[in-house]
């Protein structure tokens, strides 16, 4: 009997802090919803009166229009070229045994560990000796390396769920390699695919400490342009921008959840 | 294979490509020294020291911070939490790492500044009889950075929690330990691959971050990330910043080695 109060006491003080948590967690983030509908042209919180003035502020200003021009085109690009590459070796790679594969994964997912400034440096350097320099070319080529590891992870992550049998029965049946990879394996890994390429799209388009060694005019993408804004003026703008991009992520996100569940995504493995 | 390619040409080959700039002669050539000048001004300098200390430091302290405060939420959501409550505290950890960076760090630019939330509540409950000055300090890179990473150290601690049979602490009971001894003869110590996991990545993810110090911390600390990013806009020194980003690179490949042998400690 003491041992049941002592759990649910216990349970209390935890679901208090869990709360309390969350509040620290989601507070920042709702207080830059309120700004951005606010009707004065100073950041305070409460907010002053209620307008949507701040959303058209991103309308009308040119620079955040073009950078998200960029931002979409850099986004999908490179997401493009990571599936298209990351998927067949993921693919590959779960199937065979063996140190060579062991290590190949390990170094496909090794982009994620390393520092994105120290990475932003050294490819801005290196593609610049190539003669692509500060293009969207080298932007869509940066960003792959980063994305390319979260569509290796959750291709792989789902295709390692799946039984062989079904290939194995295909093949039985008499149907050859391409025919197996096209009507049995590639259907079912394909909420892997969606998956991982929806996470590479939204880590590019939040991608800051790459994208700004590639920062000109016509290549600076949304968060480029947001922090050299806020490192001048701070006025609510930003704040209606950052929730303008937050309900996009949340749809991506909900997406995710109904195809695919959100199992893979978070836990770091 | 196309993706081992494409990553050797557009992620090894740049890491060298820096390196060999690291080597060259930097804005603040050392009479008569050798192609490691860089690395001498770096590791010499008291001031650069300083800040090799202070980034390693940082991340020291995030870490520890995230350890206390995420613990008990993943404790939680673990052992307390009904399926519907689980599934709603995961969708809760996750959804703030889709939001930019840089709207988290308005969100505390706005909480901590002179007359912003914190420092009105602090007033009202009488805790302060003036505004503190939040901002611009070590204390809110801290908060800062806490924010951002530790839902990381959530989840991979409740993914290890999940797995520990609880028949394991229901013996420990039976047997006379109190519930703490229990928790931390048993329970924590089973826990402690997935804390380490957490505690790796955090601690790395930290050792990465300069948007959080630049727009919270107002220069109350110098980074390695952070002195790269200013050499980079102001000084462009080059070769100095790439000696600079290969001492970050180093302390990211001692975190990787033991994320590796952490992993394969587990069986995964």
């Amino acid at each position: 009997m003491t041992q049941m109060a002592e759990e649910t006491r216990e349970g209390w003080a935890l679901a208090t802090f869990t709360i309390a948590f969350f509040i620290f967690l989601i507070a920042p983030i709702l207080v830059v919803v309120a700004v951005s509908f606010t009707s004065v042209s100073y950041v305070s919180f409460p907010i002053q009166g209620f307008s949507l003035r701040w959303f058209w502020r991103i309308v009308e200003y040119r620079p955040f229009l073009d950078a998200l021009g960029v931002t979409i085109q850099v986004a999908f690009l490179s997401t493009a070229l990571a599936v298209l590459i990351g998927v067949p070796s993921a693919l590959a790679l779960v199937r065979s045994r063996g140190s060579f594969a062991e290590i190949a994964m390990t170094f496909l997912l090794s982009p994620l560990s390393m520092p994105m400034i120290v990475l932003g440096l050294a490819l801005l350097f290196y593609l610049s000796a190539l003669g692509l320099g500060i293009s969207l070319i080298s932007l869509v080529i940066a960003h792959t390396v980063i994305g390319l590891p979260y569509v290796v992870r959750t291709v792989a992550g789902v295709y390692r769920g799946m039984s062989p049998d079904l290939e194995e029965s295909a093949t039985m049946l008499g149907a050859d390699r391409w025919q197996v990879l096209r009507y049995v394996t590639l259907p079912q890994v394909r909420p892997g695919v969606f998956a991982g390429a929806l996470f590479s799209i939204l880590i590019s388009i939040d991608n800051l400490p790459i994208s700004f060694f590639f920062g000109s005019p016509s290549t600076n993408t949304l968060p480029v342009v947001m922090l050299s804004y806020l490192e001048h003026q701070f006025d609510p703008s930003i704040a209606a921008l950052s929730t303008v991009q937050m309900i996009l992520a949340l749809v991506g996100l909900l997406i995710i959840e109904r195809f695919y569940g959100l199992r893979y995504l978070g836990a770091p493995t | 294979m196309p993706s081992l390619l494409f990553l050797a040409a557009f992620f090894i080959a740049p890491l060298f490509v820096i390196l060999e700039m690291s080597f060259q002669e930097g804005r603040l050539p050392l009479e008569g020294a050798g192609v490691f000048q860089n690395y001498q001004r770096l590791f010499a300098d008291t001031f650069y020291l300083g800040v090799i200390a202070e980034t390693v430091g940082l991340s020291v302290v995030v870490t520890l911070v995230a350890v206390l405060m995420g613990y008990p939420v993943a404790y939680f959501m673990v052992r307390h939490a009904s399926t519907r409550t689980y599934d709603l505290i995961v969708f809760l950890l996750i959804a703030p790492l889709l939001t930019s960076i840089i709207m988290r760090t308005f969100g505390w630019q706005v909480l901590l500044a002179r007359r912003g939330l914190v420092n009105e509540a602090l007033l009202a409950l009488s805790l302060i009889d003036r505004p503190l000055g939040l901002l611009n300090s070590p204390l809110a890179i801290v908060v800062g950075l806490v924010h951002v990473l530790v839902p990381f150290m959530v989840l991979s601690i409740a993914s290890v929690l999940q797995g520990i049979d609880r028949r394991l602490e229901e013996s420990a009971r039976i047997l006379g330990a109190g519930k703490l001894q229990t928790f931390l003869r048993v329970t924590f110590p089973l826990s402690i691959d997935g804390v380490g996991t957490g505690a790796i990545l955090v601690f790395m993810l930290a050792n990465g971050s300069f948007v959080t110090l630049l727009l919270l911390g107002g220069g109350t600390l110098q980074t390695l990330p952070l002195l790269i990013y200013q050499q980079f806009n102001t000084t462009r020194d080059f070769p100095f910043a790439a000696a600079m980003s290969n001492a970050l690179l180093v302390l990211a490949v001692i975190c990787l080695y033991a994320q590796l042998r952490l992993i394969r400690r587990r069986g995964v």
